[in-house]
């Protein structure tokens, strides 16, 4: 039995010594120190000796169990340490470059504004960028060869229909989506739209063919003027902060009767005139009015039963203002020192 | 469009100490946006009157004088080039920092070594006239030192109105108009348009008729009226007219030209004067197919059967509502004219104008239907003027009216009680029927609760129709300030999730910040040239039918030739970066969404990818196969990676070696690649790129199908793992191998590949893949000697299918 020990505990510190990772220490675990491990086994077999022999192999078979244990943990922690080199370390230096990619500014002010109108119970919808005639004018009570269409000018998709017309073509603004939301959803309803437009306009640092806008609207029983007015001062404070102010002026939108649009208190003069707001003090930012009753027909809505509020303003515009970016064309350029800023 | 405020006290009298600033603020209160206004005594900032003193010969120029010039705060050193100026003349003098109209600056020089501190104006610096013959001497009564806007009695404030803004309000686009406004604004009383006209002419009988007018499209042309006048005398236009002219930013021209556009600016109704001995009669009628003209601008204008042109029986004398042809235009020698007053309808113009690219200021009237009932009005009022400045003036024909408009009156019912509803605020009843008045509507009986409204006819055409539009009437002059804003009471909803914003948004932020990417916003737009150096077959592409250039007519199919775009442009600012995109892209195949009301047309098809593009130096296919997983990762919320396969179908620009479908589950979702060479270098790219697009659509639809993820407990057995590297053929697959581990026995939990291997210590053709397999099982520790029995029979099976040699580490 003694020798057996002995063998043992050679054969096991052999073994660790050789040992460079957790899996052989573990396998040396299993192999020797286990409850089914060789120790274990070889001191099963201590119940067979005479009394004398037991207390003499017993206590050699503890004092080896022990030193294997000990060894065993030693070799562990090692295995398991490192060694310290902090000794020359400079404290100041920088952190380590994390690389980090940059959102379209775009992107960052649709983000704050699907949660300010989500907050406030509104769905978050698209639609085509692609458009029919219709949609983009016809149910929006732009019939054909009305001068309001001269207010955007259009790009048109070269198909024509049956007519011998062009009735596709890039929406001109988010407006369309209204009557596609109305025919979905009915009414009451509650949406904001935010979504890319196109307008036929020669580029240069204040226009792009290529814009963002956002719409909102609120159909329910009996929506009124005062509500308009209402709803679009809780908009500018959430956008420009709580003191901000609203002024509404006529204004002439085909789809909405009456239609204004909406003017709120500088945010970056606080009022005071800047070269912003052109020192009025103001920013003319939304467009907005009550829904016209030719529009909820064309979304299948009875305006005698329903009524409703829309407003739109230019999220291109907006994320302008808001980063003082002063050149629209920036936001499609992928330049990426301009990303980088944000 | 501009408005005089000296033309508006015509016909209102405004209060003289209402300030310009206060009527411009009113009106875009109330009316429309005022854009500007300026006092016309501002061109001449710093023209004063003097005196001239001395005139003596210029030393060094011939041709120049010097003189002395009193401006009352002193005497200035003038060098003239005028032939004229003389002493004792009063004349204008611009000051040193003057603006003239003509835009010249005056500032203090030396004129061929001669100090001049100023200018003696001649006419046409001025604005005034095109005289430039010599210096403008002045009368008499002018008074040194004075302000020459003070002698020329200048003293007009000019408001600026966009003519966008009035779309729907062709009766503003006049000073009456404008005038009525202020009257309803300010509750001025106004001069009713009667009282400016003369309606008592001896027209002749029709027994003498010498005018003969037929109109062939009726529909096209309401109304026409037609008179001759003889007896003219063709010249300069009185001072009163051009002034008003000027100040509506009018060039004058001649009397008769003049009065036209000055009844045009006064009530809104575009006139037209032809020669009479030109034009012996008149034909309204459609142009015929490819018929020519010329127009008064001298431009030859091609026309269609659309086009509606006023004929003398013959050829075209006239682009009706558009503009007059140049063969019968008023000249000096004209003595006698037909005088056209009609009614042209607003699609018909807006077309023609369009069409032919030409706008004027008769077609922007006109395209916004105008009131049938202003030709014979604007007629009266012209014949009116003529008379005092042609007094020798007759008329010379019957009064030719041939009307076909519809004068049927239009009225509203106005329920009081609706209207409260609507504003959401009870308003007066008297201010409702005050403010409806002031505008023109007539109220048939005021004691109703529901009013009946007649509606003015120049506000009945394509303006007013309903209660609503009245309702904005009555608002706009309350005032929206004066409205209480009130929160509409509204039902807790839940409103339905937007899934596709919420998945495009973690997509978004998984790509940026954890994979470094910068969102990119490409046009929608792609050019031919663009992908013809991708090598992309663009025929099934949609166009554009009025793109703004070459570069951006055609609808993308794909994100990729954008991405590829922001790479180059970026190429020298950076070097290991990247892109993504989440955009749509069209198809000409027809897509789901409804086009119009009728049924079964659909709007092509559209969908939204996602498009990655990165570039580098390092293995950059494998990078953007690892940003896949990673997105893969975070969108699905768990770890499901995604397959690549051999791809058939491969697109011009990709590499054929490098190019590989991505499959998550049993779902395609797009292809990851390098670019080729050959793209590469048509393109001017320095670094190798790799590109990925995915349909966006699919990849949401995958995240939507998950199951919820669940918390799996830790398993209660340890794993035992084993590293196997194999050397096997360059065209044996990953895929294959992996699969054939992954199915060899239920106690593999997990193959993966962590080195892969191509060189110099492997036989040539040869690979080596190396693997980490993890051995676990549910029930119980597995010992090495089981691990390795399973192993050295996979081995064996592996070399016995791949031809796979074990590697040794």
């Amino acid at each position: 039995m003694k020798n057996k020990l002995n063998e043992l505990r050679a054969e096991f510190l052999e073994e660790l010594s050789r040992a460079t990772n957790n899996d052989h220490l573990r396998d040396l675990e299993l192999k020797f120190l286990s409850r089914k491990g060789q120790l274990s086994e070889l001191m099963g077999g201590l119940k067979d000796l005479s009394a004398e022999l037991k207390k003499e192999s017993g206590e050699l078979a503890n004092t080896v169990k022990k030193e294997l244990q000990d060894k065993f943990e030693e070799m562990k922690k090692s295995l398991n340490s490192y060694v310290s080199k902090t000794e020359n370390i400079d404290v100041t230096l920088p952190g380590n470059k994390i690389s980090q990619g940059h959102l379209n500014p775009i992107t960052l002010v649709q983000n704050e504004l699907e949660d300010i109108f989500s907050s406030l119970g509104f769905m978050i919808l698209d639609g085509p960028e692609l458009e029919s005639d219709y949609f983009n004018f016809t149910a929006l009570n732009v019939p054909p060869s009305h001068p309001a269409r001269d207010m955007q000018d259009t790009f048109y998709v070269d198909q024509k229909n049956k007519d011998g017309q062009y009735d596709l073509l890039m929406r001109t603004q988010t407006s369309p989506v209204q009557i596609r939301a109305m025919l979905k959803y009915g009414a009451p309803l509650k949406a904001l739209v935010p979504g890319r437009c196109f307008r036929n306009e020669a580029t240069d640092a204040r226009h792009d063919h290529t814009f963002y806008q956002v719409e909102g609207l609120l159909i329910g029983k009996d929506i009124s003027f005062a509500n308009l007015k209402s709803f679009l001062e809780l908009v500018g404070q959430k956008l420009f902060g709580p003191n901000t102010k609203l002024r509404m002026r006529p204004k002439f939108f085909p789809f909405v009767e009456p239609g204004n649009n909406g003017e709120y208190t500088c945010f970056l003069c606080q009022g005071k005139g800047c070269r912003v707001c052109k020192y009025t003090g103001w920013l003319e930012i939304v467009g907005a009015g009550l829904i016209h009753p030719d529009v909820l027909r064309a979304g299948g809505i009875d305006p005698e039963v329903y009524s409703g509020l829309a407003f739109g303003f230019g999220l291109t515009r907006l994320a302008m203002l808001k980063y003082n970016i002063n050149d629209v064309r920036l936001f499609n350029s992928g330049d990426i020192k301009f990303l980088e800023q944000f | 469009m501009y408005i005089s405020l000296n033309w508006l006290k015509d016909y209102v009298k405004i209060p003289s100490k209402l300030k310009p600033e206060n009527i411009a603020a009113e009106l875009t209160g109330h009316t429309v946006e005022v854009e500007s206004f300026t006092n016309s005594a501002e061109q001449f900032n710093h023209v004063v009157v003097g005196k001239v003193l001395e005139v003596a010969k210029h030393p060094n120029a011939d041709r120049l004088r010097v003189t002395v010039v009193d401006v009352k705060k002193g005497k200035l050193n003038i060098v003239c080039g005028a032939p004229n100026v003389a002493p004792g003349q009063l004349v204008a003098v611009a000051l040193v920092g003057a603006i003239l109209p003509n835009g010249l600056e005056i500032k203090e020089s030396l004129i061929r070594g001669e100090k001049s501190e100023g200018m003696i104006c001649a006419e046409d610096e001025l604005g005034l006239g095109k005289g430039h013959d010599g210096i403008m001497v002045l009368r008499d009564s002018a008074k040194i030192g004075e302000a020459f806007s003070k002698y020329l009695k200048v003293d007009d404030i000019v408001l600026e109105i966009d003519n966008k803004s009035l779309s729907n309000r062709p009766d503003l686009l006049n000073h009456y108009g404008i005038a009525r406004e202020l009257s309803a604004i300010y509750n001025l009383t106004l001069i009713p348009y009667e009282k400016v006209l003369d309606k008592k002419w001896d027209f002749l009988s029709v027994k003498e008729n010498k005018l003969e007018v037929k109109i062939n499209a009726l529909d096209a042309c309401p109304r026409y009226l037609a008179v001759k006048v003889k007896n003219i005398e063709v010249k300069e236009s009185p001072s009163w007219l051009k002034e008003r002219l000027v100040a509506a930013n009018q060039r004058p021209i001649n009397n008769i030209v003049d009065l036209t556009n000055y009844v045009m600016f006064d009530c809104g109704q575009p006139m037209h004067a032809f020669d009479a001995a030109k034009v012996k009669k008149i034909v309204v009628r459609r142009a015929e197919k490819d018929e020519t003209m010329e127009t008064l601008d001298e431009k030859a204008r091609v026309l269609s059967v659309e086009d509606l042109v006023i004929t003398d029986g013959n050829e075209p004398i006239a682009l009706a509502g558009i503009m007059g042809g140049h063969g019968s235009e008023i000249s000096p020698e004209t003595t006698e004219l037909l005088l056209e007053s009609a009614n042209f309808a607003a699609a018909g113009i807006r077309k023609t104008s369009q069409k032919l690219g030409l706008r004027t200021e008769a077609s922007v009237r006109f395209e916004k239907s105008l009131d049938t009932a202003l030709p014979e009005i604007a007629l009266f009022r012209f014949l009116t003027l003529l008379k005092k400045i042609c007094p020798k003036m007759e008329i010379d024909s019957p009064l030719i009216d041939i009307d076909n408009s519809d004068h049927q009156e239009k009225t509203v019912e106005l329920d009081l009680a609706w209207l409260d509803k609507k504003i959401g605020q009870a308003i007066k009843k008297t201010d409702v029927i005050n403010t409806l008045e002031r505008l023109g509507f007539v109220i048939a009986d005021s004691k109703a609760e529901v009013l009946s409204v007649k509606i003015p006819s120049w506000r009945a055409a394509k303006d007013v129709a309903n209660k609503e539009d009245i309702a904005e009437e009555v608002l706009r002059l309350y005032g929206y300030d004066n409205i209480n804003s009130q929160m509409p009471a509204s039902a807790m909803e839940l409103p339905e999730i937007n899934e596709e914003r919420l998945i495009e948004r973690k997509v978004k932020n998984v790509l940026c910040l954890k994979n470094s990417l910068n969102e990119a916003y490409n046009y929608s737009f792609v050019g031919e040239d663009q992908l013809k150096k991708l090598n992309i077959d663009y025929s099934n592409y949609l166009k554009l039918a009025n793109p703004l250039s070459g570069i951006h007519n055609l609808l993308r199919q794909s994100l990729v030739p954008g991405l590829i775009a922001n790479i180059k442009s970026n190429q020298f600012k950076s070097e290991n970066f990247g892109f993504f995109e989440v955009g749509s892209v069209f198809f000409k195949t027809v897509g789901t969404l409804i086009k119009d009301k009728s049924e079964g047309s659909f709007l092509p098809y559209q969908e939204k990818h996602l498009g990655l593009a990165i570039t580098g130096d390092d293995d950059l296919f494998g990078r953007l196969k690892g940003i896949i997983d990673s997105l893969l990762k975070n969108a699905l919320g768990q770890r499901i990676e995604a397959e690549y396969f051999v791809i058939e179908e491969k697109p011009g620009w990709a590499d054929t070696n490098a190019i590989a479908r991505v499959i998550v589950g049993s779902q395609e979702l797009g292809l990851v690649s390098l670019l080729s060479v050959e793209a590469s270098a048509s393109n001017n790219l320095k670094r190798p790129v790799a590109i990925a697009e995915l349909n966006f659509n699919k990849l949401v639809e995958l995240v939507l199908r998950q199951p919820s993820f669940q918390f799996t407990e830790a398993p209660k057995y340890p794993a035992l793992s084993r590293d196997l590297a194999f050397v096997v053929d360059n065209k044996i697959l990953y895929n294959d191998l992996k699969k054939e581990m992954v199915e060899f026995n239920s106690l593999i939990k997990s193959v993966e590949l962590f080195d892969v291997y191509i060189g110099n210590k492997l036989e040539g053709g040869k690979k080596s893949l190396a693997f980490h397999l993890s051995y676990q099982s549910e029930e119980r520790t597995l010992t090495s000697e089981e691990v390795d029995k399973i192993q050295a029979s996979l081995i064996s099976l592996m070399a016995e299918k791949f031809e796979a040699q074990l590697r040794s580490f």
